[in-house]
């Protein structure tokens, strides 16, 4: 449980301005920031309001219910403050939470919402509040090991002042989930130890005839390889700066840090190969990606690694998705007529559009008698 | 020209005086050159055609990367040079082989000629391999210590690799599997010299008070281009500080009796790949399906690798990697795929690497490569053993090289591994210092070999009352692993009972208890632990016990193991008989572990704890109740590789 919480005053003292200066009664967002477990504290380095919904409605209203007031916008301290409450899109909010946590790079996550409101309605809203917050932890989640809380801020607009509430996450919420926390603004985004790591991967997949009865796409298989290929990435040596790390310490230095990274030599390409059994095809997932990740100067490096590793099992998953998402928009038929023989095991798998779209044109190996696939420069299955 | 002396390290050069014999001569680059460390005997072929494939295929993996073939031994009895000269040209053939290389050699290496009636050596050394005038040494100087002097500055380097290599092949052609195979195998061997390889060094002891962190080698730094006996050289002339093996090893001065191979430091090697090397081009993801052209089949081999090597502690560690790990490796690989080639479609063979240090005689480990598939007893692999030992030039009758005697290097506590030589707090043979049976005119049959006293309270284990069976257990597990028929340690009172429920004997409630054990039990823990058959020998009284006499007189002669006594509550360990057959007088060396003392020799003999019991004593009393019954339990010695 985190006990006590700091905001970045720079950044959230421009939010309070911006928010004091608009007229809006209301307003939800993301918090944008890290949980430590290890310190027993968050950081909360940025708000990002959550826009417009495609309909045009803010994701946060003020919702009356004694008076008809018109005057929307007004922020007038008359209002019959017993029974405002907030009216929350919590599916628009949860989504921002999903693309917005894409974004984030390693160690940072959406770790709850703020919501610009008054007293009064912040009080008679705690359950729609609670509701939105696990909306939003399910949509930002995508690691295993988040913390099973989440952060909820309320900026006050009368008196004006910042609360922060802890909110246990649950499968049944009630305002009893929602326990105080220590919030006080603080400058932590100068502290921050930067780590950087430029990782190649190479997933090689087999995808078996038996699997393809069931109905699997290729995507699936390919998330489903990442998932696996994870456990083995979580076990990985590092070295910082062209040194191994051995020892769990703080990291003393400043500035930018290099991190590799270290696998068991021949046994990380090949995910979930099971011996004698007959193969259709390979799937290959290949490529860079460079991660970063934010550490507190007082957490240990691990913390780094293990946020580094995280923000590659992320960025893995997003590829995919960037990739699928785009595939379904091109259904370009295949003018490869080597893979007419092949069209027929394919039909039986329904497999993204884009695999086809991105075949390359192959130049045939030396020793071509043996290539049972063509691949791109090396043997398949080697190296 | 100056007088060269050849150093022997090893006890015993000569193996035997076979006419055909032909011995290679092994040295290493970090000895002084002309230094015979051991030698091993030519099994394939004979000293004229010896079959050299075989020979290098075979000391390949035997041989520890950091020893090599400096000479070869035959016998004659005239003629010394031109045989020695045979005998050179043998050994530098045998090395090119070895070494994988065409170029010629100019190292110095000895012919040695035996002369099978004087048991004298003649020595001749050879400058370089065209030179054909050999040069007869005379010097010829044997060590008091030699485990010091390879051992002093000499380490251990070991690296475990388990590789699991997937391919696959078209359905319709099982024939093209090996093919596909061998270019696998060959992609794995090129990928040891790729530069995204990481090596990580460590030290494997944990005993230190400053133990040195791991250091990462990588693959670019490596250079493979230069020999080891020039590698002084250049680490000298180089700038840079290079790091060397005695940086992982003990600072400590240890003492001239310990050094060994048990005793070596071990510095442990892990190979790593480094994915965040930077490419030249950074490559976004890309997600790609190939289809089979035809219907292929994927199938997974398995390899363990595990080698040890032996280095000078001033190696630099960039050379410890590229002259000695990785060649250590291929070799290791070659062969194991030699032997799975056959059998690449239907069951793979169980391989396993073992490193032995099978006896004083050999000053170095070897490592042999097992095939588990059908268990240790199976006959193929009584002749693979048979014929090491007859390599080595170790007895038939001690079961040297099986798994439960391999290296150990799982227990980070060197002294641990080696607890026989660094010696433990129990008294030995205790036996030796009693005075004698009163037994007149008769013959003494004794245990053959050490042994270790086991005795109640032991180990700060209160056991007085219910565990005398199981310390007369231990003690005869003692000689066993004292007289190398075992390197498993000696099981505590709960090791045993676990060993008892394990195979289904007692139940799980038996764990922790203080229940009894008999002759059975013990002949169960026997066979499940080490192995070894036992005779069980039943009495119904104690009274028949004499009569017994001869059968255990001729269990000494013949097994020279320690029995032990059960009867009634009592266990006792018997070291031996003394029988008059004439007159029927006989007494037992009994060693008691009722005893609750310390491990006090003298404290023990004074007491009577171990000591001559005759049947019936002076005053006529019985030592053995005769209302009980007594099992006996005689453990057969294995008289089998």
């Amino acid at each position: 449980m985190v006990k006590a919480v700091v905001g970045e005053e720079t950044r959230l003292q421009l939010a309070e301005d911006r928010l004091s200066r608009s007229s809006l009664p209301a307003e939800v967002g993301l918090l944008i920031g890290k949980l430590s477990l290890t310190l027993d504290r968050g950081f909360v380095f940025d708000l990002v309001s959550t826009p417009r919904n495609d309909a045009g409605q803010p994701a946060c209203s003020l919702m009356e219910t004694a008076k008809d007031d018109k005057k929307k916008g007004s922020k007038s301290k008359s209002q019959p403050a017993d029974s405002s409450s907030l009216l929350i899109d919590k599916d628009w909010v949860a989504e921002h939470a999903r693309q917005v946590s894409r974004m984030l790079v390693g160690g940072m996550n959406v770790v709850g919402i703020y919501v610009w409101a008054s007293e009064i309605s912040f009080k008679n809203s705690t359950m729609v509040l609670c509701q939105t917050i696990k909306a939003v932890a399910e949509a930002a989640s995508m690691l295993e090991a988040d913390p099973d809380e989440k952060l909820l801020i309320h900026i006050c607009y009368s008196p004006r002042r910042w609360t922060c509430r802890n909110c246990t996450l649950s499968s049944n919420m009630t305002s009893s989930s929602l326990r105080p926390c220590d919030f006080k603004m603080g400058r932590v985004l100068t502290s921050l130890q930067t780590f950087k790591c430029l990782y190649n991967f190479d997933l090689r997949l087999p995808i078996y005839h038996e699997s393809a009865s069931t109905s699997q796409t290729l995507s699936d298989n390919l998330r489903h390889g990442i998932s696996i290929y994870a456990i083995e990435l979580r076990s990985a040596k590092a070295m910082i700066d062209g040194k191994l790390v051995v020892s769990d310490e703080t990291c003393t230095t400043d500035g930018l840090h290099e991190v590799e990274l270290l696998l068991p030599f021949t046994q990380d390409t090949y995910i979930g190969a099971c011996s004698q059994k007959d193969i259709i095809g390979v799937l290959v997932f290949t490529g860079s990606v460079c991660s970063f990740a934010h550490l507190n100067s007082k957490e240990p490096i691990s913390q780094a690694i293990a946020d580094i590793k995280g923000d590659i099992i992320r960025s893995l998953r997003s590829r995919l998705d960037i990739l699928c998402d785009e595939a379904d928009g091109h259904l370009s038929p295949s003018d490869d007529g080597n893979r007419e023989a092949s069209d027929e095991t394919l039909r039986k798998k329904p497999v993204p559009q884009l695999v086809l779209h991105s075949l390359r044109v192959h130049s045939s190996i030396e020793t071509g008698k043996y290539a049972i696939f063509h691949f791109r420069d090396e043997f398949l299955f080697l190296g | 020209m100056k007088n060269r002396t050849i150093r022997v390290l090893c006890p015993k050069l000569l193996i035997n005086r076979n006419e055909s014999l032909l011995q290679w001569l092994i040295g290493s680059p970090f000895l002084p050159p002309l230094t015979i460390v051991s030698t091993i005997r030519c099994i394939h072929g004979d000293s004229s055609s010896p079959d050299y494939h075989k020979e290098s295929e075979d000391i390949r993996t035997l041989l520890l990367k950091g020893f090599d073939v400096i000479g070869a031994l035959v016998m004659g009895d005239s003629d010394f040079e031109n045989k020695a000269r045979k005998a050179l040209d043998a050994a530098r053939r045998l090395r090119k082989l070895l070494s994988g290389t065409e170029k010629s050699e100019n190292e110095e290496m000895i012919g040695a000629v035996a002369n099978s009636c004087s048991g004298g050596i003649h020595f001749f050394i050879s400058k370089t391999e065209k030179t054909t005038n050999l040069e007869p040494v005379s010097l010829v100087v044997h060590d008091d210590n030699p485990e010091k002097y390879v051992w002093e500055n000499g380490c251990l380097l070991r690296c475990q690799l388990p590789i699991k290599l997937p391919f696959c092949f078209p359905v319709n052609k099982p024939s093209d599997a090996d093919n596909v195979f061998l270019r696998a195998i060959e992609v794995v061997i090129a990928n040891f010299k790729d530069p995204k390889v990481a090596y990580i060094v460590e030290s494997s002891s944990k005993t230190f008070a400053d133990v040195a962190q791991p250091v990462l080698v990588c693959g670019a730094e490596l250079s493979f281009g230069i020999d080891l006996p020039n590698v002084d050289l250049l680490a000298q002339d180089s700038e840079q500080k290079l790091l060397r093996c005695a940086h992982f090893c003990s600072k400590s001065i240890s003492s001239p009796a310990s050094f060994s191979a048990e005793n070596a430091d071990v510095l442990q090697v892990s190979i790593l790949f480094n994915r965040s090397e930077k490419f030249l081009k950074f490559n976004s993801p890309v997600a790609e399906y190939f289809p089979a052209m035809e219907e292929a089949r994927l199938l997974i081999v398995d390899f363990k690798l595990e080698v040890i090597c032996y280095a000078a502690k001033d190696l630099p560690l960039i050379y410890a990697v590229s002259k000695l790990i990785i060649p250590g490796l291929v070799d290791q690989l070659n062969s194991m795929k030699e032997v799975m080639l056959p059998h690449l479609l239907t069951q793979h063979p169980k391989l396993h690497p073992y490193h032995f240090n099978p006896s004083r005689m050999m000053l170095h480990p070897v490592t042999v490569i097992y095939e588990l598939n059908y268990g240790e007893t199976e006959m193929k692999q009584v002749d693979i053993r048979k014929s090491l030992h007859l390599r080595l030039g170790l007895p038939f009758d001690r079961p040297l090289l099986r798994i439960t005697n391999a290296l150990d290097f799982s227990t980070t506590d060197s002294s641990k591994r080696n607890s026989i030589q660094t010696g433990s707090s129990l008294v030995k043979d205790v036996h030796t210092t009693i005075p004698s049976s009163s037994v007149s005119g008769g013959i003494t049959s004794l245990v053959q070999g050490s042994y270790e006293y086991y005795h109640y309270l032991q180990d700060g284990l209160d056991d007085s009352g219910w565990g005398c069976a199981y310390r007369s257990l231990q003690t005869i597990i003692s000689w066993f692993r004292l007289q190398h028929y075992t390197s498993i340690d000696v099981p505590s009172h709960r090791e045993i009972q676990l060993t008892l429920v394990d195979i289904g004997d007692k139940d799980h409630s038996f764990i922790g208890s203080r229940e009894w054990i008999g002759a059975i039990e013990l002949s169960f823990v026997l066979d499940k632990l080490l192995g070894i058959s036992s005779k069980v020998i039943n009495v119904m009284s104690g009274a028949e016990l004499p009569e017994k006499c001869r059968e255990l007189a001729l269990h000494f002669e013949n097994q020279g193991t320690p029995i032990m006594i059960g009867g009634g509550v009592l266990a006792y360990t018997l070291l031996g008989v003394d029988y008059n057959e004439a007159s029927g007088d006989c007494a037992f060396l009994i060693l008691d572990p009722h005893y609750t003392g310390t491990d006090d020799l003298k404290k023990i003999v004074n007491g009577g704890w171990c000591g001559w019991k005759k049947a019936v004593d002076s005053k006529g009393k019985s030592f053995f109740l005769h209302d009980n019954f007594y099992n006996l339990l005689l453990p057969q010695r294995p008289n089998m590789v």
